[in-house]
């Protein structure tokens, strides 16, 4: 120490005294967010150019593809229904618009609770600044700003395409364009801050209920969600999209148009602001009208957002000494029945491998944040696939018949596409998690091979019943003929090993020891170009297989097929396919896992 | 300096500190021992502020905790025992954050940044990110950053884990530099040769509870015949 003396205070007032007022602790934190941003966009773009590109490509291609879609989709309602100004077009839009916010509302709620939850509650970055004299409504609104953002910015991709084009189908003024971004984000901070103070309370009046009481609005949620688009669609194929359908659906929504609903201000605020003014009404003043209700859309986050610092700071502090001092939990010493499953499920092979499975599936189970997500996405893929029967009504008609296959081979590809995201997040990085406590692994009477191939058991055999059952759910409600189902089942096991032997083998090709969170080891050079690679798979094994079925289909359901489409030729197509897919598989678990298990013989830690 | 007043803290059933009675006057540095789980972290975490007692009362020079969390913890400096930094902040940034929320001016902020980067040798890597230090190095980071306001109080939580020889001896320098000036020192740990040097008191806790509270000699004359280092009594002590 080339300093032992601790010299005399040099600050003669008392410390409580010198704290930083409201207003320089705000400028503080807002310090630390510039100067953390800065580090890591500065990082991004050294360190992570293929990744970044790749978001900001694929967002930007989103953002394109939703545009087009919106805009042609508005186009259709000012060309069929009626233009701006029109009663039946003010009716439609305002229908369109009130379900997609309404629906984005409710989400909003729930994800900025739980993103708030985890950042507040959950994380030692909030331990720290409780230990620092910082005000507890200031920390609140620290970890607020970031559930805003998280949670919003899907919202932001979603929503903005949509104004855009409406804004340009319809001629706005210039003062949409003005109005709209103030408008979409006072409303987002809506819904964000009801789930915030909602997260407060609930930690704080019942924390060991928590995830129950989530859980069951989810659920409830959820079930109303289904209910409302299972009647929607649930009716003879001769009315729907007819007028009564519309009368009918327009007014089984009508909860969505309340007038005490953020999503219904935001819903008239831009269609009042997107009109003309009536030539013949002097008095119709549309920016006014528009502004009215931005200013209720302003004052109002503004009001939430007074709300937020004050339940903060009322009930933070006593709600985190709450979840933090509840009683744990008693740990039973036998093993859970899912445990005993998949031990009893990979029976044939070796106890060292079995163990090896069950350790990952432990932990994989006991943490929300791997499973959480499964669910969310293959719930909504359910959801989704559950609702897609109206194409059975026309079984006869050829087109139809084409556009169910292609639908159900898309379907497929969805679901290899999500699988392959958590391949990168979860299966890719479990390798480089080892690293650390590699000395255990590493002392054990086991063969290296077995730890690695016991991984890609566990990520194969984990992801293909959940995979299949939902292609399957898709193929039967599409009613595709058995031959398709088949051709999708053999087509999801080649995905669930391909992916899995990629995430697998490149994950131990491309350790990366000194990273301990999962999500920044996916989020490098290695996870990416995995990403990339499952993707190119994916496509490559659909097509492969998709375009023989597609004119097999064809051929049987015309009268006089093409030369080309004769039922030997295209046999003999599908043969083909079905045996590259087969060669693609095998080449994309072979070689990653060949190299992989070379590295990870040879690996030092 | 510090009290505990009937203090106790549950987990559900169970009892993590039972009916603390304990202070620390102004220039003592008084090491809390005891096993693993025996409350010490409990009752540290109480007084930074991070858990509220079930009963009771702490407080820190005239501020109770609970009822005044902010003025209490600006007269504390706290090194918990798995340090936190920021990754994507250097050193200096690290420094410069905490001593501004401790309400220090940007000049004075700055002197203070150098004089403990100074004091525990980071000034060579006070530029470069906190996520490329190693355990000694955020461990001493940590320090700085509790020292940087010169707080009435330290409260250290195992602060010798994962330091080398010259860092410990570092480390024990300046605990015992600190309570010569008048400042007060709380330390929680299982070195117990480090607490028989540079402690002026030792309190033990088992099982939640507070079992000796006084000098190494006064549990010398309660546990004779234990032997002379503090590691014999305390192993004694605890058969008992």
């Amino acid at each position: 120490m080339s300093e032992l003396t601790v010299s005399a205070p040099v600050y003669q007032t008392h410390e409580s005294e010198r704290l930083p007022s409201q207003e320089r602790e705000g400028q503080i934190f807002w310090k630390l967010r510039w100067q953390v941003g800065r580090t890591q966009l500065k990082y991004l773009l050294r360190h992570a150019r293929l990744r970044t590109a790749l978001v900001l490509g694929l967002s930007l291609v989103f953002w394109l593809g939703l545009f087009a879609l919106f805009y042609s989709g508005f186009e259709f309602v000012v060309d069929n229904v009626g233009a701006p100004g029109a009663q039946y077009h003010a009716q439609t839009v305002q229908f369109v618009f009130t379900l997609f916010f309404v629906s984005l509302q409710v989400m909003l709620i729930f994800s900025a609770g739980i993103i708030l939850y985890g950042g507040l509650y959950a994380t030692r970055e909030t331990a720290f600044l409780m230990t620092l004299p910082v005000r507890d409504s200031r920390l609140v609104f620290f970890r607020f700003q970031e559930a805003l953002l998280f949670s919003s910015w899907g919202f932001f991709l979603l929503a903005s395409p949509m104004m855009v084009a409406y804004g340009l189908v319809v001629s706005a003024p210039w003062y949409y364009y003005a109005y709209l971004p103030v408008m979409v984000v006072s409303f987002a901070y809506i819904p964000c801050a009801i789930g915030a103070i909602a997260c407060l309370l609930l930690i704080s009046r019942l924390p060991h209920l928590r995830r129950i009481v989530v859980g069951l609005l989810a659920v409830v949620v959820i079930g109303a969600a289904y209910f409302s688009i299972w009647r929607t669609l649930n009716i003879s194929n001769a009315d729907l999209l007819g007028a009564a359908w519309f009368k009918e659906t327009f007014h089984r929504f009508e909860f969505t148009r309340g007038e005490w609903l953020p999503s219904t201000w935001l819903s008239n605020g831009l269609l009042d602001a997107a009109r003309r003014p009536l030539s013949t009404d002097p008095d119709d003043l549309p920016w006014l009208d528009g502004g009215k209700y931005l200013i209720v859309l302003v004052s109002n986050a503004l009001f939430l957002h007074v709300m937020v610092t004050w339940v903060g700071r009322r009930v933070f502090r006593k709600s985190y000494h709450g979840l933090n001092t509840r009683q744990a939990r008693e740990s039973k010493p036998v093993m859970a029945w899912v445990d005993r499953i998949a031990y009893w499920a990979f029976s044939p092979f070796s106890v060292p491998m079995r163990l090896l499975i069950t350790k990952d599936l432990r932990m994989f189970r006991r943490d929300p944040v791997q499973w959480s997500q499964f669910l969310i996405f293959f719930g909504l893929l359910l959801l989704y696939f559950a609702n897609i029967d109206r194409f059975r009504q026309h079984r006869a008609d050829v087109s139809v018949l084409t556009w169910v296959n292609v639908v159900s081979f898309l379907n497929l590809a969805v679901v290899g596409l999500i699988l392959s995201t958590f391949t990168t997040r979860f299966i890719y990085p479990l390798i480089s998690l080892e690293g650390r406590r590699f000395w255990i692994l590493g002392r054990l009477p086991v063969n290296r091979d077995t730890i690695l191939w016991g991984k890609f058991l566990f990520a194969a055999g984990g992801s293909l019943l959940p995979c299949s059952g939902l292609v399957l759910v898709s193929d039967l409600m599409l009613d595709v003929q058995p031959m398709v189902v088949m051709v999708h089942q053999l087509i999801c096991l080649l995905l669930c090993i391909g992916l899995a032997g990629m995430a697998v083998g490149l994950g131990a090709m491309m350790p990366n020891f000194r990273e301990q969170s999962p999500s920044k080891i996916a989020a490098g050079f290695g996870g990416t170009l995995n990403l990339v690679l499952s993707a190119i798979y994916i496509l490559a094994v659909v097509l492969l297989t998709a375009l023989p079925c597609h004119f097999y289909l064809l051929a049987y359901s015309t009268e006089i097929p093409p030369k080309m489409l004769q039922p030997g030729f295209l046999k003999l197509w599908l043969s083909l396919g079905i045996g590259g897919a087969l060669i693609l598989a095998a080449i994309v678990t072979v070689i990653p896992m060949h190299s992989g298990l070379k590295a990870f013989r040879e690996l030092e830690v | 300096m510090i009290q505990f007043q009937h203090v106790t803290r549950n987990y559900g059933n169970r009892v993590a500190v039972s009916d603390l009675d304990l202070s620390v006057a102004k220039g003592e540095l008084l090491a809390l021992l005891g096993h693993n789980g025996a409350g010490k972290t409990t009752t540290i975490k109480m007084l930074v502020g991070l858990l509220r007692p079930s009963e009771g009362k702490v407080q820190v020079g005239p501020y109770t905790v609970v009822d005044h969390p902010r003025e209490a913890s600006s007269l504390i400096g706290y090194v918990p025992d798995q340090p936190f930094l920021y990754d994507k902040l250097s050193g200096r940034e690290f420094l410069s954050f905490v001593a501004e929320m401790y309400g220090l001016t940007t000049v004075e902020s700055r002197e203070a940044v150098e004089r403990e980067a100074e004091r525990f040798q980071l000034t060579g890597f006070l530029d470069q990110l906190t996520e490329s230090y190693s355990h000694g190095m955020r461990q001493r980071t940590v320090f700085a950053a509790a020292l940087i306001h010169q707080p009435e109080v330290l409260v250290v939580d195992e602060p010798m884990v994962g330091l080398d020889p010259h860092s410990i001896r570092l480390v024990k320098d300046l605990l015992q530099a600190y309570t010569e000036q008048g400042k007060t020192v709380l330390m929680s740990t299982h070195t117990l040769a480090v607490a028989e040097e540079i402690a002026h008191r030792v309190a033990v806790m088992k099982t939640s509870n507070l079992i000796f509270d006084g000098k190494v000699e006064d549990l010398r004359s309660q546990v004779s015949g234990a032997g002379d280092s503090l590691e014999a009594l305390y192993l004694a002590l605890m058969q008992n």
